[in-house]
């Protein structure tokens, strides 16, 4: 079977459009897609990378994710390239890309716009955006409102909301 | 070769590359159809008969052999002296060997071969005119001054009949009255709305007087004209068409407004080969009555039909006459494609599924026979036949699918997202109909069709407020987005020569 990038939804190999959406499929690749295990995705990133802190890689297409070291759960950062991340408020003007919300943000002392991801030219970029409980890189607390390099594998800490940076991006700065 | 000119393979509906215990199993089912002892009717005891020879044939080894040899020969010699052409365009150019099925599209052009003398053949025309109650007004007006306007317009060989129904029907005009058209005036004047719609009523009629002129020589055609849906006898009107497609009489069915049953006409007129045309405005009869005549006057073979078998590991998932009328077609063989025009090829589009096929080097699809009925005094029954293989490879085939078939399978994702929003509709999936079709909309704004796409929102609108479609406009985007199959260069050269 091939998916559809628009709808996800499932086709026979050589289907050229797909039957839920009307999207063209021609630039999809004409193998069926296949599901590659977690694992196999880890061992590739630690024979590549052996120094990096563990990590796992990205199941889906995105370049860039957050795992949430409090369930292992991971979100993906796809679509953009700048990525806020706080939590949303009912009537709140703006909202974060991402809403953190339900990771019990609230309770860890994350703010409704924290902290930014900036995926750059020259590789991706944390900043702090004037958060009341400030963000730690790998421990260290962070200058507000100051673009740091980060990259894979990289702990963050928003208040006191635990995440860490996986990339696919490999670019040595 | 079977009497009925189909081959063993053909007449017991297995592929050709069959395992005697395919054969076996083809055979049994036949049997217990049409055995004389089950079954009283005539011609299927000839059928049986021929379906017995057919095995008989095939189930030897040694036989099978010497009949392969046999057929092979004279396909080869058919097609040497066939009057048509067949082009096979494929969507790809190889299979990949596969454990999981895949989609698959063939294309074929149909066409006179060169140097086929084009004579204007003679037209039979039955008019059949729904005239119940709702026709009254301004339709009917259209439709009496549009069937003057095609008696005016036809030459000293056509013959045409007018038939007017509610819940019975009578000649309005008949053949004689047809050449003498002060005659034809008067007798349309006395064209009344009144009464129901039994279709069935108008058909008979229509059908019956279209027989008696019945020419083999030129093209047998009715046009339905209706606004409105029968009760009861559709069966019945099936049943009909059925049986007067075996002789070559093509029915374009004619819907006007939105009360009409579309899947009905649908069904009726594509069973015979014909087309059905959507009407929302009454005035634009006479233009479509004209280019009817018009088509019809370019015809140079009648009773088209595809014919054949699909081989093992392949089915047929659904057909799609995109040319002369785009046309629904089924999804089991044979096709009826009707008639053949002299400056435009059939175009068809098959789409099929094949199932796992593993480690093969190629893979016949399909052993398919394009008969037909070329016009004319010697009006000889023609088939050629078209074999159709495909290599399997390890690697996929990286070409982009050929134009033709790209485009077609565009605009056929346009109608299909139609059916299928408004099927969510009928089963009361509101939201999600409404959902498809403003994403509808979009592909259609996509493609420059802003009419359509205005429709489709407007129906989307509809759902929200009603929770279900518009009559008129579920008919607009289903004959709307089908009105997109037709090739943007329609009549232009052939595919790729």
């Amino acid at each position: 079977m091939i998916e559809c990038p628009n709808c996800k939804h499932q086709e026979f190999v050589g289907t050229l459009f797909c039957s839920e959406c009307g999207g063209r499929l021609v630039h999809v690749s004409p193998m069926p897609t296949v599901n590659i295990s977690r694992e196999d995705i880890e061992d590739e990133a630690q024979a590549t990378r052996p120094k990096v802190p563990e990590g796992p890689s990205l199941a889906s297409g995105a370049l860039l994710g957050l795992r949430l070291l409090s369930s292992g759960e991971i979100i993906s950062l796809v679509g953009r390239d700048n990525f806020t991340l706080g939590r949303a408020v009912e009537g709140q003007a703006v909202i974060p890309d991402i809403d953190l919300g339900r990771y019990e943000a609230y309770d860890q002392g994350v703010s409704r716009i924290h902290a930014e991801i900036r995926l750059a030219e020259d590789g991706v970029f944390l900043v702090d955006l004037d958060s009341i409980n400030g963000t730690l890189l790998n421990g260290r607390p962070v200058e507000t409102q100051q673009p740091l390099p980060i990259r894979h594998g990289d702990m963050l800490q928003l208040g006191r909301l635990r995440l860490q940076l996986i990339s696919r991006i490999r670019a040595e700065r | 070769m079977a009497p009925s000119g189909r081959d063993f393979y053909t007449l017991l509906g297995i592929p050709r590359n069959a395992s005697t215990d395919q054969l076996r199993r083809a055979y049994r089912q036949a049997a217990l159809r049409l055995h004389p002892d089950r079954n009283d009717n005539p011609n299927d005891t000839e059928l049986f008969l021929s379906i017995s020879q057919a095995y008989e044939t095939l189930i030897d080894p040694g036989s099978r052999q010497e009949y392969d040899q046999q057929l092979a020969e004279t396909e080869s010699k058919q097609a040497g002296k066939a009057s048509f052409r067949a082009q096979v365009l494929q969507s790809r150019q190889s299979l990949l060997a596969l454990d999981e099925p895949q989609v698959h599209y063939m294309l074929l052009d149909l066409s006179p071969r060169g140097g086929l003398k084009h004579v204007r053949p003679p037209v039979n025309l039955a008019i059949v005119i729904d005239r119940s109650t709702s026709m009254k007004g301004q339709r009917l007006d259209q439709v009496r001054s549009a069937t003057l306007e095609i008696l005016r317009s036809l030459e000293p060989n056509d013959s045409a009949v007018v038939v007017a129904f509610s819940d019975r029907a009578e000649v309005i005009v008949s053949p004689d009255q047809a050449k003498d058209l002060p005659a034809a005036r008067a007798r349309m004047s006395l064209l009344q709305a009144d009464g129901g719609t039994e279709i069935g009523q108008g058909l008979r009629l229509g059908l019956q007087e279209l027989q008696k002129n019945f020419t083999r020589e030129g093209v047998n055609h009715l046009v339905l004209l209706t606004d409105g849906r029968t009760y009861g006898d559709e069966a019945e009107c099936l049943a009909m068409a059925g049986s007067v497609a075996e002789h070559g009489i093509t029915i374009n069915g004619v819907g006007i407004g939105g009360d009409w049953s579309d899947r009905f006409l649908d069904e009726l007129a594509s069973s015979t080969g014909g087309s059905v045309l959507f009407l929302d405005n009454p005035k634009a009869i006479t233009g479509l009555l004209d280019g009817i005549l018009g088509t019809l006057s370019k015809v140079v073979a009648s009773r088209m039909q595809l014919d054949g078998s699909l081989s093992q590991l392949v089915d047929l998932r659904s057909a799609f006459r995109l040319l002369p009328e785009p046309t629904i077609l089924g999804d089991t063989l044979p096709l009826n494609l009707g008639n053949m025009p002299q400056d435009t090829p059939i175009r068809v589009l098959l789409e099929i599924v094949i199932h796992p096929i593993g480690q093969v080097g190629s893979l016949p699809l399909a052993h398919l026979t394009v008969s037909g009925d070329l016009l004319g005094p010697s009006a000889e029954q023609q088939s050629l036949p078209v074999a159709i293989e495909i290599p399997v490879s390890e690697q996929p085939d990286t070409e982009p699918p050929p134009g033709p078939i790209a485009e077609a399978l565009a605009a056929l994702a346009l109608y299909r997202m139609q059916d299928k929003a408004r099927h969510e509709a009928e089963l009361g999936q509101s939201s999600q109909a409404a959902r498809r079709l403003e994403s509808l909309a979009t592909q259609l704004l996509a493609n420059g069709q802003r009419d359509l796409a205005k429709a489709a929102l407007n129906e989307a609108e509809n759902l929200a407020k009603s929770r279900r479609l518009s009559t008129e406009g579920e008919k607009r985007l289903k004959y709307g987005t089908r009105a997109l199959l037709l090739p943007a260069r329609a009549g232009g050269p052939n595919l790729d020569d």
